[in-house]
């Protein structure tokens, strides 16, 4: 009896027994498949899930003068940005109403990011002070004590700040980075690569917002980016803006350059540009005057170029300075006949006389004796300008940099190759222009200019600037006669120059007044202004060359631009502890009596 | 290799007759004859009759619980209030709790706990009550538990598992084993199916829809076991059938269980909503591989990517950190303990040690089923912890009293004295 009875649970718990047995192999099998047969897939989904990789912005290198002092530097700063969604949760009007005056702002624009439609982010204000974030942090705080919401779905993300103490000193040299923090323009643009530094990354497992710290981050460091040293004298700089700006606005001109250039080593110590603007507050300024015009645009040079005639003529042997030259008062050459800029009678003058009085047809006349034909004449001149540096860049690489125009000789129509000598019919940049008066101090050998004096790594390991290039365009003593010459233009009281002279020192120097090609007329129209020189002129230190394109006000280099000259040279001879070398300028002839 | 069976093996017939022992026999007028001590050490001692695998099955799993526990709690500084250590402690506490209960039951054998079962009946019942009454606290949605001093909480329903059993089994095999009838009468099993049904109704209201089913598991095992007839057995299930097609039908389901069996239809439904529990647990499983990536070494676990990781979803804390070979050494375990437990039932001298065994195994066979299973996605999510591994006082509490049973009808069971 009892054996029956027991007999039946037996068997049904044998039923259990098989149910075990299915399960446990159900199990084990999905757990196989699971565990063995998808494993890498499963890691793999649960990697890609639970990890998150953030860029870790690099700091930009900043930007500093010859003496260290800061011109472009990053700061710590923030976005203050919104989540529209969770902000539209509570009260907008509230949330604009307490974060306007915070981030300073207007509160019916925030309003209406605020209320963007189907967005969960919007940025309120961008880089603002670190202390800002802090008071809306604060203040999001005392609200909440007071079980208010008002700045719920207000958020910060850093966003570094770009800052320039100098203000627009240097500016167009210096440059601005665009909204990305990449360089916008100027050295900023040109040496963003170095400036920029490498960002790192960081791969992180991210749990409900945070890190999980026992899961270990990988990832790259960023590389902050090289401190770049200019070869700029930020006081120099101010002092060639502060003359030039007030020039500029004094004769109602459209712009003007001043290029200082160191004469031994071609360093530029100041690139001045006016009109210019703030890189604080980049959208007031006219986007016209973001540019650099000394290194970006093009002129007729005009008088100024006479002097790479005379080295020419003087180092081919073709004349000295005291070479006799009849100068008629008319000159027909080709279709055209030369006029000088005064009408005058023939004039007896020397070569040096030519160049003091800037005599177009002296020029012309000297011009001619490079070569027995006048094509092979055009040929010599032409390589004198090309070793000058005329129609190459500078190789600083500054974006937008121009060549200036220097056509080969075959191309030279019948005129021009008569204009070319004096200085019209071919174009060049105020930092090319510079370059052939470096040249003449520099005993005949032309530096390539530099900007940058040394880039500072992250790791403080300074690199100098590579040497720059070095070509002896003339010799030595012709360099030496040309600078003699060009003393008699500011020495002589009849010179066109005399409003250079510094008491004190010996200046050597070229006043030069261009026609001016209007692209937009497609003819001339105005000036262009010029003076360049450089001092003391027996022992060359510094060069100077001040532009001023198309003035309203005057129009002679001798008068608008030769005494911002003076004012820059005696600021820099100063500031470079320059001292007069205490000699006497050379009487060369200007005329001569038959 | 059978530690429990050469300890009998070499044991004299102490009771010479080689019979059963009967109720007379172990009255408490006999065994007080002797102090505990001496009964204790005695060659014949129910302690010395443990089923060592079973226990030896069941403490490791508590181990391997507890360390898993610990591992899933470390980085929830939320849950630990600071102390990385702070689950550990209370695990380990309540298994020594569990271990405590589990003596006192076993000593005091089923038998003599059937002067209780109305006791625990009503405890139970009063338990359940008073969770649903203003003196229970919500968690996670249910009002199923009872909050105690110290940071404990109660859940009666656990107790209630255990009254369910102790009840039925009373009520069937009561006239079976003075040898009255052969099978539990029709009226018998009316009357445990009314006792059992009780509980179920109040849990329900909870809603604890787990607990609700383990019971019903558990009557179709007790019933099963009892030799009640099929019909009992097929009306319930078709009764279960109809009644999930009316809960369905006619709403009473929440809309999380709703989708929970959405999210289990379709595993790729809403990773980040309904499907987000089981994606990630699943997730964490499978990037264990062979080996695991090693105890604390989790990074879904250190992550806490997994919710309820430490209770409903423990599992996949040893899927991802002792991987397949982990898994399986789990699995090994509760197949150890499910075995035992079905031996123990099969060999029991009365219908009554049957059927309280009959009615563990079910209980722990299902839930371990279920919770396992959802968390290998082969069953819809449902809040039934791991018995043994999980986190969670009332349930360890019970399962270890579910153990003491288990254990008392195999030292008590005539089989164990027979078989050599």
């Amino acid at each position: 009896m009892r054996t029956l009875r027991l007999g039946d649970p037996k068997r049904r718990l044998r039923f259990g027994l098989i149910g075990l047995g299915v399960v446990l192999t159900l199990f084990v099998g999905r757990i196989i498949q699971l565990q063995a047969l998808d494993a890498s897939a499963y890691a793999a989904d649960a990697n890609s899930l639970r990890t998150q990789t953030v860029r870790l912005p690099a700091e930009r290198g900043a930007i500093v003068d010859a003496n260290g002092i800061t011109l472009a530097s990053s700061v710590d700063a923030f976005d203050i940005t919104a989540d529209p969604a969770q902000v539209q949760k509570y009260n907008p009007s509230a949330t604009a109403a307490a974060l306007a005056p915070i981030v300073g702002g207007d509160p019916v624009k925030i309003e209406e990011l605020l209320r963007k439609p189907d967005s969960r982010y919007v940025v309120v204000a961008r880089q603002v002070d670190p202390a800002v974030w802090t008071n809306v942090k604060q203040t999001q705080k005392d609200l909440s004590a007071q079980k208010r919401n008002d700045l719920v779905g207000i958020y910060a993300a850093p966003h570094s700040k770009r800052v320039y103490p100098a203000g627009s000193v240097g500016s167009n040299l210096v440059g601005f980075v665009n909204a990305t923090d990449h360089g916008g323009g100027g050295l900023e643009s040109a040496l963003d690569k170095q400036l920029a530094g490498r960002d790192g990354k960081v791969t992180f497992e991210n749990s409900l917002g945070r890190q999980v710290p026992t899961a270990g981050r990988k990832g790259e460091d960023a590389v902050a980016g090289d401190t770049v040293q200019l070869t700029i004298d930020r006081n120099i700089q101010w002092y060639a803006e502060q003359m030039i700006s007030q020039k500029v606005a004094e004769a109602g001109a459209e712009s003007g350059t001043v290029v200082v250039q160191d004469v031994h080593s071609g360093e530029i110590l100041a690139m001045a540009t006016s009109p210019g603007f703030d890189p604080n507050n980049l959208s007031a300024a006219n986007p016209a005057n973001l540019g650099n015009r000394a290194m970006q645009e093009a002129y007729e040079p005009g008088s100024t170029s006479k002097v790479m005639t005379m080295a020419a003529v003087i180092q081919e042997g073709k004349a000295v300075p005291e070479t006799q030259v009849v100068v008629p008062g008319a000159l027909p050459r080709s279709d055209t006949v030369f006029h000088d800029d005064v009408d005058h009678g023939t004039w007896r003058l020397t070569l040096n006389g030519v160049l003091a009085k800037s005599s177009n047809i002296g020029t012309i006349l000297a011009a001619e004796h490079l070569g027995d034909t006048q094509p092979a004449a055009n040929a010599k001149l032409y390589e004198y300008l090309q070793k000058f540096g005329i129609g190459s860049k500078s190789g600083i690489n500054f974006p937008g940099e121009t060549a200036g125009l220097l056509d080969p000789p075959q191309k030279w129509s019948g005129s021009q190759q008569y204009t070319i000598p004096f200085g019209q019919g071919l174009s060049l940049n105020s930092l090319q222009a510079t370059s052939v008066y470096q040249t003449i101090a520099n005993g005949g050998v032309r530096i390539a200019p530099t900007l940058v004096k040394a880039t500072r790594d992250a790791d403080g390991k300074v690199k100098p600037t590579a040497p720059p290039a070095r070509t002896e365009v003339v010799s030595a003593q012709t360099a030496r006669i040309v600078a003699d010459m060009m003393e008699s233009v500011v020495a002589d009281d009849e010179g066109t120059g005399n409003k250079a002279q510094i008491p004190g020192y010996r200046v050597a120097g070229k006043t030069g007044t261009a026609n001016r090609a209007d692209p937009k007329l497609g003819g001339y129209n105005g000036y262009t202004s010029s003076f360049i020189g450089f001092a003391p002129a027996d022992n060359p230190q510094i060069v100077v060359s001040v532009t001023i394109q198309a003035p309203t006000n005057g129009k002679w280099g001798g008068t608008l631009c030769a005494p911002v000259f003076k004012d820059v040279m005696s600021f820099a001879l100063e500031t470079r502890k320059v001292p007069p070398t205490g000699t006497k300028s050379p009487e060369i002839p200007v005329e001569w009596k038959p | 290799m059978n530690l429990g069976l050469k300890m009998r093996a070499g044991r004299p017939k102490a009771f010479g007759l080689g019979g059963p022992p009967t109720l007379q026999k172990l009255s408490p007028a006999f065994s007080q004859r002797r102090s505990f001590a001496a009964r204790a050490i005695e060659r014949d001692a129910p302690v010395r009759r443990l089923d060592w695998m079973l226990f030896g099955s069941a403490l490791a799993l508590s181990v391997i619980g507890a360390l898993l526990v610990w591992s899933a709690t470390r980085p929830r500084t939320q849950l630990t209030g600071g102390d990385p250590q702070a689950f550990l402690k209370k695990h380990l506490l309540n298994l020594a709790i569990g271990l405590v209960l589990f003596t006192v039951v076993a000593v005091v054998g089923h038998r003599r706990m059937r002067v209780l079962v109305p006791f625990i009946g009503i405890v139970a019942m009063f338990g359940l009550f008073a969770a649903l009454s203003p003196l229970g606290a919500t968690i996670n949605g249910q009002k199923a538990w009872i909050l105690l001093p110290a940071g404990f909480s109660l859940q009666p329903a656990e107790l209630a598992k255990i009254g369910v059993i102790l009840g039925m089994a009373m009520l069937l095999a009561e006239r079976v084993d003075t040898g009255d009838v052969e099978r539990p009468g029709n009226r018998a099993v009316f009357w445990s199916l009314v006792v059992a049904v009780a509980p179920i109704g109040v849990i329900m209201l909870m809603p604890d829809m787990g607990s609700a089913m383990v019971i019903g598991v558990i009557i179709l095992g007790v019933l099963l076991a009892s030799g009640a007839q099929a019909r009992w057995m097929a009306g319930l299930m078709m009764l279960g059938a109809v009644g999930a097609a009316a809960v369905w039908k006619l709403g009473i389901l929440s809309q999380y269980q709703i989708d929970r069996f959405a999210a289990f239809a379709d595993p790729s439904l809403d990773p980040a909503g309904v499907g987000y529990n089981t994606a990630q647990a699943r997730l964490a499983i499978g990037s264990g591989g062979l080996t695991g990536k090693g105890l604390f070494h989790g990074q879904q676990t250190a992550g806490q990517f997994v919710p309820e990781q430490q209770t409903d979803f423990v599992f996949s804390v040893a899927g991802e950190e002792l991987g397949l070979i982990g898994c399986a050494v789990i699995l090994f375990l509760f197949s150890v303990v499910l075995w035992r437990g079905i031996r123990i039932a099969s060999n029991a001298d009365d219908l009554f040690g049957t059927i309280i065994a009959s009615g563990v195994v079910a209980w722990l066979g299902f839930q371990m089923f279920e919770n396992i299973g959802m968390n290998i996605g082969i069953m819809p999510v449902a809040g039934l912890p791991l018995p043994f591994v999980s986190y969670g006082g009332s349930s360890m509490f019970a399962i270890w009293i579910a153990l003491g049973l288990l254990q008392s009808v195999h030292m008590r069971g005539a089989r164990a004295f027979t078989r050599a």
